[in-house]
C-alpha cells in the first residue's frame, strides 16, 4: 500500500494533470489537442494490452477485436435515436429505442468486451505460445466477419456514423486515471503477483498452488474490459466506425507501443503510447518532402511506417525490455534520489573538513 | 449435392491447399530450428514474385527460367533478411522475435510501395497453362495440375533432403536441440541460412502460382496468404514439415468447401468458420494436428 | 553501449522529424503574396493506395497547371498533401492538421466513404470545404454537413443507370447479382441496382443475390451456384472494385457463362482487360464517369499531360476525378472572388454545367451530389468503347 506521503503526492499529481489539461484545452489548436487526446486513449489501450501480454505472458493478437466490440456496443447505445432510426431501420425494437448517457455506454462497452473474453477465454487460454496467438487472431477475424455481416445491427461494411463525439480530454483522462488506478490495484494485489509468477514460470506457479486458469482468465477479462472502454472512446472521437478500422494492423500498432514502452510496466504503457503517437505525426512532416540545408527530399509516402518499423526492430535488438523495462514510476524513487544527493553532499562536505 | 460440383470444388481446394502447404512449410522449418515465426515470410513471397515478374516482363525470359530466378532471388533475400534482422535475436524470447518479424514485414511492404508503387499489375503466364480440361463436367486447368504436381514433387524432394542428405539431417538435428547440434560441430549459421533459403524459395514458387492463377500482383499481396499459411502451419503442428503440408491442404480445402457447401447466406462467414474449426482442432490437439507438444527452450 | 545506441538513434529520429516540422516546402512561401492553401488528403499507402495515388497525381497536375497560368485571381495555390495511410486515425489527424496548423480553405481527396466521413466531419466542424474526389456514397453530404461535396456522381445514379441500361437496352427481364460484401461502395451499388431493376421488372426479377469477400480471388463456388439456377438470368450485375472485376469476368467467361455482365465505375481500369482476358471482350458493360478514350480535346489533353508528367497513362478514373476536383474548386474560388470558405460554398452551390474531364458537373436544387450523366462503356478488342450516355431519373 502506498504511504500517506505517496498518496498525497499522487493526488497532487492528478490535480496538476487536470490543471494542465484545462490550460491546454483553452490555448491549444484542435489538431494538437487531438493528439493529446489520442495519447490518452492509446495509453488506456496499451495499458490493458500490457496486462494480458506483458504481465501475464498471454500473447493475445485479438486486442482490436475487443476494441471493436466495445466501440460498436457504445455506438449502438449512445447515438441519438433519430440517427439510429435513419441508419439502422431493422434494429430490434428494444435496441432502437434505447439511448443511454455516455458513461453507461462506456460501461456497457467494457462489460460486453469482458463477456466475449469470458466466452472465448476458457477454450483459448488453455493454449500456449503461438497456438494462443493464432487462436486470438481467429477471434479478431471472427469478430470482424460477424460485424461485417450482421447488417441489421451494424450496417456491415458501411459502418455507423454520427457518434455523439462527446469524448474530450476530461472523459479520456478521467477514464485514464480510473483505469490506471484499477490496474495498479490489481497488479499490486495477490492476483497481480499471481499472474506475474505465471508469466515467469507457470509450472512453478502451479506447484505453488496458484490456479492458472483463474488468474489467466482474470487478466484476460480485465484487459478486455479496458480494451472495450478504450475502443468506445476511440470510436466516439472518430465519430464514425466501421469493421475495417479494427484490423490486425491496429492490434500490431498497439503491440508496437507496448514493446517500445516496455511490456511489463504500466509506466511503459504511458511512455510507449505517448512516444508512438507523437512520432508518426512528427515524421509526417518528413514525408511531404523537406529541405534540409539545401538538399531537397522528394515526397516519400510510406517513409514514416518504414522508420517506425525499423525503430521497433532496433529497440527489440538493443533493448528488448523496452524503454521502461519492468521499472515503474514511483514517488519513492524521487525521495531516494533526493536522499542520495543529500547524503552525497553531506559526505563530500564531511570529507573536506 | 451434385457430385461433379463437389469434385470441382475438391480440385480447387487441392490447388489452393498446395499453395498454402508450400508457404506453410517455410514457416515450419524456420520455426523448427529458431522458434521464430517469420511474419515477413509472406513478403519474401512477394519479393520473389516481383523478381519473377521483372524477369518475365522486362527480359522476356521463358517461364521456367523466370521461376528459377525468382526462387533464387527469394532465397537470397531470405538469407540476407535472416542475417540482418534475425541473427541478433537468435536467443531472444519468442514474443520479441514475432514482433520483430511483424515490423520487418511492414518495412518490406512499405519499401515495396515506395519503389514499385501500389498499383496492381497483371501477371501473364504462358497460354498453355490456361488450357482447361473437362472430364464430364469437372473442369480444371493446367495451372491447377501444375500447382499440385509441383507441390507433390517438392514435398518428395524436401523429405528426401531432410532424411538422406547431411545438410538435411543437420537441419533436423538443429530443430531437435540447437545446443546439442552446436556441440556436435554442426555449423548453425550455415544450417539456418539454408533453412531460410529453402523456405523462401518454396514461398516464391507458391507466390508465382498464386499470381499465375489470379493474374495480378501488388506489394501487399503476400500479407494475407502469409497469414493464412501461418494458420495452416499452426493447425498442422508448427515445426513439422508434414504438419505444415497437412495444415495447408486442410485449410485450403476448408476454405473452398465452406464457400461451396454452405448456403449462400452463410458463405460470407467463411473466414469465421475456418477459424472456429481451427480453434476446435486446437482444443482437441493443442499442438496442432501432427504436433508433438511444445518443447520449451532450455 | 547498447543503451547509448538506442538513445542516439531516438534523438536522431526526433531531430529529423522536428527538422521536418520547421522547414517544409509549404510554409516557405512569404506571407506577403496572397496564396490559397488547399489540402490534399489521399491514402498514398495501404490498401486504398492504388485508387488514391492516381487521384493525388491528377490533383497535383491540376494545381501545377493552374499555377503556371497565374493561379486563381492572381493568387497561387499552395498544396498541402498528407498521406492518410488508409488508416482512420491518420486520416482524421491529417485533416485536423490541415485545418488547424496549415489553415487550408478546402480539402479534397479520399476514395472511400468511411474515411471521407471521418475526415469530412473535422473539416465541417471547422468551416472548411471538403470536396471528396472519389467517395461516392450519395448520403455523405447530408451525413457530414453543408461544406461537404461529392465530385463523382453518387452510386445511386450509376446503379440506376446500370439497371435502366440492362432493362431497356439489353432487354433483360431477370438478373443475377454478385456483390462484394466488404465495401460500402459495392453494397451501395447493389442496393440501388436492385431497387431500380425490380421497379422496372417486378419484385422477383432478381433471381439470386450472391456475395463474396473483398479478399476473395476464387469465385468457383459462386459460379457453380449461378450455373445451377433452374432459370438462367438475362443479365449479371457484378458490383466489384477495380482489382477484382477482371478476375471475376475471366473466371465467369472461362467457365462458360455467356450472359452480359454489368458493373460500376470500379471496372474503369486497365485491369479489367489485363485480368479479364479475352472474356472481357464479350458483353461486358460498365457505368463510369467518362471515357478516357473520348476523343474530345478536354479528355485527351488531360491524358497527354498526365502521361508527360507521370510517365504513364492515367491508371483509373480516380486520376481524372482528382484533376476535376482541383479545377472545380478553382472555378468556385474564382467565381466567389475570395478564398473564404463560406463564399466558396456559396459559389459551389451555384455551380452549373462545369465542364470537367469526367463530365458536366452541376449542384442543383441544393444537392451537393452532382447532377452528372453516366457513361456506359463496353470492351471491344481489348479497348474501351463508348456505348451511350445515360441520365437516369
Amino acid at each position: 500500500m502506498l504511504s500517506r506521503r505517496d498518496k498525497r503526492l499522487t493526488i497532487i499529481g492528478i490535480v496538476v494533470l487536470g490543471i494542465v489539461l484545462f490550460i491546454l484545452n483553452q490555448v491549444m489548436a484542435d489538431y494538437y489537442l487531438r493528439i493529446i487526446n489520442l495519447i490518452g486513449i492509446n495509453i488506456i489501450l496499451v495499458a490493458s494490452l500490457n496486462l494480458t501480454n506483458g504481465f501475464t505472458g498471454i500473447f493475445s493478437m485479438g486486442h482490436a477485436g475487443f476494441m471493436a466490440v466495445g466501440a460498436y456496443t457504445s455506438a449502438l447505445l449512445t447515438i441519438p435515436i433519430t440517427q439510429k432510426a435513419a441508419l439502422l431501420p431493422d434494429l430490434p425494437l428494444w435496441l432502437a429505442n434505447l439511448h443511454v448517457p455516455f458513461v453507461a455506454g462506456l460501461l456497457a462497452a467494457g462489460l460486453m468486451s469482458m463477456l466475449f473474453a469470458l466466452l472465448i477465454g476458457y477454450p483459448v487460454l488453455r493454449l500456449r505460445g503461438h497456438y494462443l496467438a493464432v487462436a486470438t487472431l481467429g477471434f479478431l477475424v471472427i469478430v470482424r466477419v460477424v460485424l461485417t455481416n450482421i447488417e441489421s445491427i451494424t450496417r456491415g461494411a458501411r459502418g455507423i456514423s454520427g457518434l455523439p463525439g462527446v469524448t474530450n480530454s476530461w472523459w479520456i483522462y478521467g477514464t485514464l486515471v480510473i483505469v490506471m488506478y484499477c490496474l495498479w490495484r490489481f497488479i499490486h494485489s495477490s492476483y497481480g503477483r499471481g499472474i506475474m509468477s505465471i508469466r515467469d514460470d507457470d509450472i512453478a506457479a502451479q506447484a505453488l498452488g496458484i490456479n492458472i486458469t483463474t488468474h489467466k482468465m482474470m487478466a484476460f477479462c480485465i484487459g478486455a474490459f479496458f480494451a472495450g472502454v478504450g475502443g468506445a472512446l476511440w470510436g466516439d472521437q472518430m465519430s464514425v466506425i466501421s469493421p475495417n478500422f479494427f484490423s490486425f494492423n491496429q492490434t500490431f500498432t498497439l503491440v508496437e507501443m507496448s514493446v517500445i514502452g516496455g511490456m511489463g510496466s504500466m509506466t511503459g504503457a504511458v511512455v510507449g503510447a505517448a512516444v508512438m503517437t507523437i512520432i508518426p505525426e512528427l515524421l509526417r512532416n518528413l514525408e511531404v518532402g523537406i529541405t534540409i540545408m539545401g538538399m531537397t527530399l522528394p515526397p516519400l509516402y510510406g517513409l514514416s511506417q518504414l522508420i517506425l518499423a525499423a525503430l521497433v526492430v532496433i529497440v527489440i535488438i538493443f533493448r528488448p525490455q523496452g524503454i521502461m523495462g519492468r521499472w515503474e514510476f514511483s514517488w519513492q524513487h524521487f525521495a531516494r534520489e533526493k536522499k542520495k544527493l543529500r547524503l552525497q553532499r553531506q559526505s563530500s562536505s564531511e570529507q573536506e573538513k | 449435392m451434385d457430385f461433379n460440383y463437389l469434385l470441382n470444388q475438391l480440385v480447387n481446394g487441392l490447388s489452393l491447399g498446395s499453395v498454402y502447404a508450400l508457404i506453410a512449410i517455410g514457416y515450419s522449418i524456420v520455426y523448427g530450428i529458431l522458434r521464430l515465426i517469420n511474419f515477413a515470410h509472406g513478403d519474401i513471397l512477394m519479393v520473389g514474385v516481383f523478381a519473377g515478374f521483372g524477369v518475365l516482363a522486362v527480359l522476356h525470359a521463358p517461364f521456367v527460367l523466370a521461376i528459377l530466378i525468382a526462387m533464387a532471388i527469394a532465397a537470397l533475400f531470405g538469407v540476407v533478411l535472416e542475417r540482418v534482422a534475425y541473427r541478433p535475436l537468435r536467443y531472444a524470447t519468442e514474443e520479441a522475435t514475432m514482433i520483430t518479424s511483424l515490423a520487418v514485414s511492414i518495412f518490406i511492404e512499405n519499401l515495396g510501395i515506395m519503389t514499385v508503387t501500389a498499383q496492381p499489375r497483371s501477371f501473364k503466364v504462358p497460354a498453355i497453362l490456361n488450357v482447361i480440361h473437362n472430364w464430364g463436367s469437372v473442369s480444371f486447368s493446367n495451372m491447377n495440375l501444375l500447382i499440385i504436381a509441383i507441390t507433390v514433387i517438392l514435398l518428395v524432394v524436401l523429405v528426401f533432403f531432410v532424411t538422406r542428405t547431411d545438410l538435411g539431417i543437420a537441419m533436423r538435428a538443429c530443430a531437435d536441440n540447437l545446443n546439442a547440434a552446436r556441440l556436435m560441430g554442426i555449423n548453425i549459421n550455415v544450417v539456418v541460412s539454408v533453412t531460410f533459403a529453402i523456405g523462401s524459395a518454396l514461398a516464391a514458387i507458391a507466390g508465382l502460382m498464386l499470381a499465375g492463377q489470379y493474374g495480378r500482383i501488388d506489394p501487399l499481396m503476400g500479407f494475407i496468404p502469409g497469414l493464412k499459411a501461418f494458420v495452416a502451419a499452426v493447425l498442422g503442428g508448427i515445426g513439422s514439415i508434414g504438419g505444415a503440408a497437412l495444415g495447408g491442404f486442410v485449410l485450403g480445402m476448408a476454405e473452398i468447401l465452406l464457400v461451396g457447401l454452405l448456403p449462400p447466406a452463410f458463405s460470407p462467414y467463411r473466414d469465421a468458420f475456418v477459424f472456429i474449426i481451427l480453434i476446435l482442432v486446437l482444443l482437441v490437439r493443442p499442438s496442432g494436428l501432427l504436433g508433438t507438444g511444445e518443447r520449451r527452450r532450455s | 553501449m547498447k543503451k547509448k545506441v538506442v538513445a542516439l538513434l531516438m534523438v536522431l529520429v526526433m531531430a529529423l522529424a522536428i527538422a521536418g516540422c520547421g522547414k517544409s516546402d509549404q510554409s516557405d512561401k512569404s506571407a506577403a503574396s496572397k496564396e490559397i492553401k488547399v489540402g490534399a488528403l489521399f491514402n498514398q499507402t495501404g490498401d486504398q493506395s492504388s485508387l488514391d495515388v492516381p487521384g493525388l497525381n491528377g490533383f497535383k497536375l491540376a494545381v501545377d497547371e493552374i499555377n503556371k497560368k497565374g493561379g486563381i485571381n492572381g493568387s497561387k495555390i499552395t498544396l498541402v498533401a498528407i498521406d492518410g495511410k488508409t488508416d482512420q486515425t491518420a486520416c482524421a489527424n491529417a485533416a485536423s492538421k490541415m485545418v488547424d496548423v496549415d489553415k487550408v480553405v478546402a480539402i479534397s481527396g479520399l476514395a472511400d466513404s468511411n474515411y471521407a466521413l471521418a475526415a469530412g466531419a473535422i473539416a465541417q466542424k471547422n468551416g472548411v470545404v471538403f470536396l471528396t474526389s472519389g467517395a461516392t456514397l450519395p448520403s455523405l453530404p447530408d451525413q457530414v454537413g453543408d461544406h461537404f461535396y461529392l465530385v463523382p456522381f453518387g452510386d445511386n445514379i450509376q446503379a440506376y443507370a446500370g439497371a435502366e441500361f440492362a432493362a431497356k437496352d439489353l432487354k433483360a427481364k431477370t438478373a443475377y447479382m454478385l456483390t462484394d460484401k466488404g465495401m460500402d461502395y459495392t453494397m451501395t451499388l447493389a442496393k440501388y441496382f436492385k431497387e431500380r431493376f425490380t421497379k422496372i421488372n417486378g419484385a422477383d426479377s432478381v433471381l439470386l443475390e450472391d456475395t463474396y469477400q473483398t479478399a476473395d480471388v476464387d469465385f468457383s463456388a459462386q459460379i457453380e451456384r449461378l450455373k445451377g439456377l433452374k432459370v438462367q438470368p438475362d443479365v449479371l450485375y457484378v458490383a466489384s472494385d477495380p482489382s477484382k472485376c477482371g478476375v471475376i469476368v475471366k473466371q465467369m467467361r472461362d467457365r462458360g457463362i455467356t450472359q452480359p455482365i454489368i458493373g460500376g465505375d470500379g471496372y474503369d481500369t486497365p485491369l479489367l482487360v489485363e485480368l479479364g482476358g479475352e472474356g472481357a471482350n464479350h458483353d461486358v458493360y460498365f457505368t463510369t464517369h467518362a471515357s478516357l478514350s473520348n476523343p474530345s480535346d478536354k479528355v485527351q489533353n488531360f491524358v497527354k499531360a498526365y502521361k508527360a508528367t507521370y510517365n504513364s497513362d492515367p491508371e483509373n478514373a480516380f486520376a481524372a476525378l482528382g484533376y476535376d476536383s482541383m479545377y472545380l474548386l478553382a472555378d468556385a474560388i474564382s467565381r466567389a472572388g475570395s478564398s473564404d470558405p463560406a463564399k466558396i460554398v456559396e459559389a459551389l452551390n451555384k455551380t452549373s454545367g462545369f465542364e470537367g474531364v469526367t463530365g458536366k458537373i452541376s449542384y442543383t436544387g441544393g444537392s451537393r451530389v452532382p447532377n452528372k450523366s453516366v457513361t456506359v462503356l463496353t470492351v471491344k478488342e481489348n479497348k474501351f468503347e463508348f456505348v451511350k450516355e445515360v441520365l437516369p431519373e
